[in-house]
């Protein structure tokens, strides 16, 4: 459709001949008018580029030779529909940018906030004297650890000791704030302490797991404390409460200790241990826990805790023996699993629960 | 999982880990398939599985004591090196059911029922 139309411009540009009076401004604008309807259709800006292309001819007249004003027309039209396609390209391209995707904030987000500045507030108050001042100074003021060291006469390795010291307190009291509650027990905040402060020595004094699974309140308050720091370590946590968690437990325990590069055999015999305590925790506490930890001391190894708050082994000495068994099984669950691992232990109150650690160390492949 | 048919045998592959009571299901399926088509042979292929704990060990020894009760002999193939290593280790095993290093030679055993004598209980 266009194309015949655009040979007609340019006959008529070869018909009209640059020598021929051109200075007819009617002439002049039927020629560009055909150029332009030739490249852009019947597009709402086709008339407005036509009258820019006559402003500016008409504006070029005085120093273009009057034979060559016909050309000039046209080629000036051809400029101005090409620099409108790219404008429209560019701006369509870029028009994503305008959006402006951020959500309004609502009324329950600035309650939130609120709260969570008047946590904040109580915890600060809580922190000694010395501890908010180091804060303020580093974190608001943003000084670096040498001059607070050098202020101070100490050096840059113990302010920043200090500032990681009480950033793990700061963390305890804004999670105590928000809970706005006082702990049940004197151990809470000391556990607390330790896990935030992500120190693990500290957590093994004071018996960190088994605190957290039996306080209730510190079980809630230690999430957002360990989500910090559970990446770094080789630590993971997987609650097992179904058939399905078991698949799931073994799985996760495999993939983690394939990571010390363990043989397969081993990474299987650890699977199926898993496996055992698993279905133990479902089959006779319905619940329970499974912490897989990674060990480098005194060579690489994999401790696993299994813990539930079932009803607890009555008779631990019969339960360890093999051929006992309480449910339809080979009455092989825990001595089985003795005999897969390196180390063994487990402890077991009758209607408080059951606690079972195994460890599998690597082998050195030297021997 | 998935059972197939090829003559008078089944052969039934695991294709991932199954939970206990995908086992039992397993089971389930597996025996009532056993009368629906009068199978004569059961093969069992668990080469995919990567943990044969103390439940799955006596699923399939129970699945083989209910194949046989039916009439029909069972042969487990498949089990990987580290899992036998492990089975071992933790004092289980397949009791008297047949074993075979993979399907061809569970398909040889069923048929051939030569060296089959031996392995009877």
């Amino acid at each position: 459709m266009t194309r015949p139309q655009s040979a007609d411009g340019a006959d008529a540009t070869a018909s009209a001949g640059p020598l021929q009076e051109a200075d007819d401004l009617t002439e002049l604008q039927a020629i560009v008018r055909r150029v332009v309807g030739a490249r852009v259709g019947t597009h709402p800006a086709a008339e407005d580029l036509v009258q820019e292309t006559l402003t500016r001819v008409l504006a070029a007249a005085p120093s273009v030779d009057p034979g060559l004003l016909e050309p000039y027309a046209i080629v000036t039209a051809k400029n101005l529909v090409a620099s409108m396609w790219r404008d429209d390209a560019r701006k369509r391209r870029n028009q994503h940018r305008a959006a402006d995707l951020r959500v309004p904030e609502s009324p329950e987000a600035q309650a939130l906030l609120g709260e969570e500045r008047s946590a904040m507030a109580s915890a600060l108050g809580r922190l000694d004297e010395h501890e908010r001042a180091l804060l303020i100074e580093h974190e608001l003021r943003g000084t670096d650890t040498r001059t607070i060291a050098e202020e101070e006469g100490t050096t840059p390795g113990a302010v920043a000791a200090r500032l990681s010291r009480s950033r793990a307190r700061l963390r305890v009291e804004y999670v105590l704030g928000l809970e706005s509650g006082d702990p049940p027990t004197d151990r809470c905040r000391p556990v607390l302490l330790a896990l935030s402060a992500a120190d693990r020595r500290r957590q093994r004094e004071l018996d960190a797991a088994t605190h957290l699974f039996s306080c209730d309140f510190c079980g809630r308050l230690s999430e957002p404390l360990l989500a910090r720091g559970q990446r770094q370590d080789g630590v993971l946590r997987i609650p097992v409460a179904a058939d399905p968690d078991i698949v799931k437990a073994r799985g996760s325990a495999r993939e983690l200790a394939g990571r010390l590069g363990f043989s397969r055999t081993d990474l299987t015999v650890l699977a199926t241990a898993v496996s055992e305590l698993c279905r133990n925790i479902v089959r006779f506490a319905g619940s329970g826990e499974l912490l897989v930890e990674l060990l480098d001391e005194p060579r690489p190894g994999v401790r696993v805790t299994a813990r539930d708050r079932g009803p607890g082994i009555a008779d631990l000495e019969a339960a360890m023996r093999d051929g006992v068994s309480t449910y339809g099984g080979l009455g092989l669950g825990l001595p089985g699993v003795r005999r897969l691992m390196d180390e063994f232990a487990i402890s077991s109150e009758q209607g408080a629960g059951t606690t079972v650690t195994i460890t599998i160390w690597g082998k050195d492949p030297s021997t | 999982m998935s059972i197939l048919r090829q003559g008078s045998t089944l052969i039934a592959s695991v294709h991932t880990a199954l939970d206990d009571s995908e086992l039992e299901r397993f089971r389930t399926d597996l025996v009532a398939q056993i009368g629906e088509h009068r199978s004569r042979g059961v093969i069992i292929d668990v080469a995919a599985l990567d943990v044969i704990d103390s439940f799955a060990a006596l699923t399939l020894r129970t699945i083989a004591e209910m194949a046989r009760l039916r009439g029909a002999r069972t042969v487990i193939v498949g089990i990987q090196p580290e899992v036998a290593f492990t089975m071992v280790r933790l004092g289980m095993g397949t009791g008297s059911i047949p074993t075979a290093l993979d399907l061809e030679e569970g398909l040889a055993l069923l048929t051939g029922g030569v060296d089959d004598g031996r392995r009877r209980p």
